[in-house]
């Protein structure tokens, strides 16, 4: 679906490059996010890919297109939500999806219909200024939805939400993806990456220092030993083991036949303690 | 299609934020100046309005519009949708067009009836107001904040209004010729007198020139200065 070669960019009047050689390829209906800190180059790389940025160098193919080749047709297979979810503030939330709506030829959804999906019929007359972040977050989601786009550019999906609206807005995402969407989501959320993204690629100083699932990456970084928390005479104690044969493990099996157990974790890495380990670099 | 759309979405936009509630305001005081206007004078003070008004619409309006797009972030969602940059261009043209010359027939028609050519007056508000129109996007696409779009956009504007030197006797040049609001000064005045063939088809000439010339301009200022920012949030941000 997305085939990037040898990526680089520089900014008009600037010395220095952004982007230093990306190599990535992501397949039809996967869930790909870029992760890193403000400024590594992963903005840039997804206005790339929208085909806002073309003077590149490079290949960057989507959808079998040279990017740098298309022209605002692009835009009726595509759906783009920023962060900062932006609107004519002094119409309603409808009115506003409906003119979007107008600037496609090709087939559409209701907005109606997308409204009712993220929970947002009720506010559907509403004036976008009398709607909270949350809410525009949503809108956002539902006019790069309005097109049913191939491929869904979400920039910081998450950013901003409230725990509730915040597993909303995860949800739609993986309806999308289960109907075949390919997503591509920039971030520096890790827990939001670790539970959306199929696959993540670390991006620092305009260069991918790793692609792989966040599974993988947690098992593999991580170290192979799980946790027991037990009371005993009213005293918290913790208890590590190996997993390596714990069925076997006489003490483990003892200790929670014998012991009231509260809780038991294994010990994979964390997706941002790897990210530090591979980068040497801070997610802020 | 696309431009139709949003051209009427621009009207609505205008009707929503007031601009047709202030236009009937400054039409009424406009009829009420008239009043105080002795009438040896009034022909040449209605054209002096009527050229100056859609060229203070296009120019200050258009522009403090683009700015609050930009700041609101509008674009970022805006041309991530098909639109071509030549379709927002000729809707934002268009709709501004449009009030101009409602409002400039509203003046018209309460101080000096209809105008003798109909036709040629409203070609002349319509092809002025465009021009002004683009002429401030191309402007304000260059520009950061207000206060620098409205002193360019008077250092831009100025060359254009040297043909009223000529209307008013001080100073004459066959220059002015080359400038479109020569063709407007002539357009406006087939509202009192009758325009001359000559007359009539240098005047839709030059202007529709320079409309299309400054046209251009404000297409590649909007594809170097603000499609460029796509995708950052918008400039308060």
């Amino acid at each position: 679906m997305i085939e990037v070669k040898d990526l680089q960019f520089s900014y008009p009047n600037q010395k220095d490059r952004t982007l230093h050689g990306l190599d990535f390829a992501i397949p039809q209906g996967e869930i790909f996010g870029f992760l890193g800190p403000s400024g590594a180059g992963k903005s840039t790389t997804q206005k790339i890919l929208i085909g806002v940025l073309k003077a590149y160098q490079g290949s960057v193919k989507v959808m079998g297109k040279e990017i740098r080749d298309t022209g605002p047709d692009y835009f009726e297979r595509i759906g783009v939500a920023f962060e900062f979810p932006n609107f004519y503030t002094k119409f309603t939330a409808l009115e506003n999806l409906k003119l979007f709506r107008s600037l496609y030829s090709g087939r559409t959804e209701d907005p109606m219909q997308l409204l009712q999906q993220v929970d947002l019929a009720d506010a559907a007359k509403l004036r976008v200024s009398e709607l909270s972040k949350g809410m525009k977050m949503r809108l956002n989601f539902c006019r790069a939805l309005l097109n049913k786009p191939e491929i869904l550019f979400l920039d910081e999906p998450t950013s901003g939400l409230d725990p509730v609206n915040a597993k909303r807005m995860k949800d739609l995402i993986l309806e999308k993806k289960a109907a075949g969407t390919t997503v591509l989501i920039t971030t520096h959320n890790m827990q939001a990456a670790e539970e959306l993204c199929d696959r993540v690629a670390f991006i620092v100083d305009g260069q991918i220092k790793l692609i792989d699932s966040p599974r993988e990456l947690k098992l593999r970084q991580g170290q192979k030993r799980i946790l027991v928390e037990y009371r005993q005479h009213g005293e918290i104690i913790k208890e590590e083991f190996s997993l390596e044969a714990i069925g076997n493990n006489d003490r483990f099996l003892q200790l929670i036949r014998e012991n009231p157990v509260e809780t038991i974790h294994s010990l994979e890495a964390g997706l941002e303690q790897i990210f530090i380990d591979i980068t040497g670099r801070q997610l802020t | 299609m696309r431009t139709s759309s949003a051209f009427a979405f621009d009207v609505r936009f205008q009707w929503r934020h007031g601009f047709y509630g202030v236009y009937l305001v400054v039409c009424a005081f406009y009829w009420v100046l008239m009043h105080f206007v002795p009438e040896v004078h009034k022909e040449k003070v209605m054209v002096l309005l009527t050229f100056s008004d859609p060229s203070a619409l296009g120019l200050i309006f258009a522009g403090g519009i683009i700015l609050l797009e930009r700041d609101q972030g509008i674009h970022d969602s805006l041309f991530v949708t098909p639109i071509r940059t030549r379709e927002y261009l000729l809707a934002k043209a268009g709709s501004f067009s449009l009030l101009s010359l409602l409002s400039a027939w509203v003046i018209h028609l309460l101080t000096m009836g209809i105008p003798e050519s109909p036709f040629s007056f409203s070609a002349g508000i319509l092809l002025t107001s465009s021009f002004m129109t683009l002429l401030s996007i191309g402007v304000v696409a260059r520009c950061q904040t207000i206060n620098s779009f409205i002193l360019l956009s008077q250092v831009y504007a100025l060359p254009f209004v040297l043909p009223l030197l000529g209307y008013f006797n001080v100073w004459e040049s066959k220059l002015f010729l080359l400038l479109p609001t020569e063709g407007t000064l002539r357009l406006l005045q087939s509202a009192y007198s009758t325009l001359i063939l000559r007359d009539y088809l240098y005047s839709l000439l030059v202007l529709s020139v320079w409309n299309y010339a400054v046209y251009v301009w404000a297409r590649r200022s909007y594809e170097q200065h603000i499609l460029m920012r796509v995708g950052s949030g918008g400039a308060g941000r």
